[in-house]
């Protein structure tokens, strides 16, 4: 069995993880919840000989916030996620991803960090993390480094994290009050669906003339993109079917689909249209989600 | 290279030693004797081989036994108390929410998990709380009427 050449090293600190993978580098893989390394291994598909589990650092499990940020550590789970009363109130759109996101099950140990540092353009936390700004924190010993969320991925499978660094750190723009959200999935059943699409929005109204939309959209492209043209046309204008037309055309036009078992490219294509349009459709009309309290909910 | 785990297994400290990668589901199945939990995809998308960690459900399958020290681990074996079946046992026997058994031990343990924090789910709580458990033979509306009864029980 693939498992019985693999060896683990789990550290019991930060300090200590950093310093074995500035040994081991290439050689080792870092593994949170397990619940892409575990099939990869299953799968013959894990190259590395070595993984790094991650499960004893306590220190890399938090949600603090941080004057307008909120701060994740790497190793949390979606579960806790889910239940943080910071994200709930401040970043309500990545609590209506993650409870998309596999089962109970996968929720209970999946975290965000491996969500990152798989890099699948299908993750499903990753599109409301490009719409709230995000940052990944990558340590290594002796040093840190913050990347934008829009230049930390290279490909499918494949981000800016050099072999010997670590995702430490998730930091988010809290949402403002007031402002609209979504995240849409569209999958082959509800639970342990590897998306087809996906797309996270958040949309500032005032009165009836937007300030701003920030679309991100996933499984549409070798990353995850954000559908800037789609964004641009929205900045100003009166929320009209009209507009949203245009806008979920746009992004549509923004996708570099491929075809697989799940969809073809020009399937996808269009399901971007639709669940775009429907998204700002519902918020149209009044059924769109809304966040209430913003800063004001917990102090 | 093997690595020596101690854990509590259904209330019992155990110790196993086995290779570092392998999966808590091959270990309690080849190594410990625990056969409820079931090996169906072995990919975290079955259910069929669900376990509680310290009271939380997971697929065993996608936990390596390396991250196992310390923790509880609850199967079906250590359901019943004083050779009293879990209410939730009875009421999959009482409303024959079995067919061919093999995803059985995984929706009671999914259903255990979900009860443990949420006595009084909602219908949809309860759908949500199963939705990572596949039955093939399609037990769907008895696995539900079953973790229902108990809720009504719980409810009074």
């Amino acid at each position: 069995m693939a498992y019985e050449k693999v060896e683990v090293y789990s550290p019991r600190s930060l300090a200590e993880a950093l310093e074995i993978l500035s040994q081991k580098k290439e050689q080792i893989k870092p593994v949170a919840g397990g619940t892409d390394v575990m099939v990869m291994l299953k799968d013959g598909a894990l190259k590395e000989k070595e993984l790094l589990n991650l499960s004893y650092i306590p220190e890399l499990s938090y949600i603090k916030e941080k004057e307008n940020h909120i701060l994740i550590g790497a190793t949390t789970k979606y579960r806790e996620i889910r239940r943080s009363p910071i994200i709930n109130a401040y970043a309500p759109i990545l609590i209506e991803a993650v409870r998309q996101i596999g089962s109970p099950q996968i929720q209970n140990l999946g975290t965000i960090g491996g969500n990152l540092g798989t890099a699948s353009p299908a993750g499903d936390s990753i599109p409301p993390l490009y719409v709230l700004n995000a940052k990944v924190k990558l340590q290594k010993v002796g040093s840190a480094r913050e990347v934008h969320i829009d230049k930390f991925f290279l490909g499918p499978r494949k981000t800016v994290r050099e072999a010997d660094e670590l995702i430490t750190e998730i930091s988010v723009d809290k949402m403002e009050p007031g402002s609209y959200y979504f995240f849409e999935k569209l999958g082959l059943r509800s639970a342990n669906a590897i998306s087809i699409v996906n797309a996270a929005g958040i949309l500032s109204l005032e009165n009836k003339t937007i300030k701003y939309l920030r679309l991100s959209l996933g499984a549409v492209a070798p990353t995850v993109i954000r559908a800037t043209e789609a964004e641009e046309e929205a900045k100003g204008k009166e929320l009209t079917e009209d507009l949203i037309e245009r806008i979920a055309k746009l992004a549509s036009e923004a996708t570099r689909p491929i075809s697989d078992i799940r969809g073809t490219a020009e399937y996808r294509k269009k399901a971007t249209y639709g669940i775009v349009y429907e998204a700002l459709y519902k918020i149209l009309k009044g059924y769109g989600k809304k966040i209430e309290y913003g800063f004001e909910k917990i102090s | 290279m093997e690595v020596t785990v101690s854990f509590n297994l259904n209330g019992k400290k155990v110790s196993v030693t086995a290779p570092p990668a392998k999966s808590l589901l091959r270990v309690l199945r080849e190594d410990l004797g625990i056969t409820s939990v079931k090996p169906g995809c072995e990919a975290g998308e079955c259910g069929a081989c669900s376990v509680l960690l310290d009271g939380q459900v997971v697929t065993s399958c996608l936990v390596m036994i390396s991250q196992v020290e310390g923790k509880n681990v609850l199967t079906v074996e250590g359901l019943q108390k004083d050779g009293e079946l879990d209410p939730l046992q009875k009421a999959f026997i009482e409303e024959g929410a079995t067919q061919c058994g093999y995803c059985t031990p995984g929706f009671i343990i999914a259903a255990k998990g979900l009860l443990n924090e949420n006595p009084n789910p909602t219908d949809e709580e309860i759908l949500e709380g199963v939705s990572g458990n596949i039955c093939r033979c399609g037990a769907y509306p008895r696995i539900f009427n079953a973790i229902k009864k108990v809720v009504k029980k719980n409810g009074v």
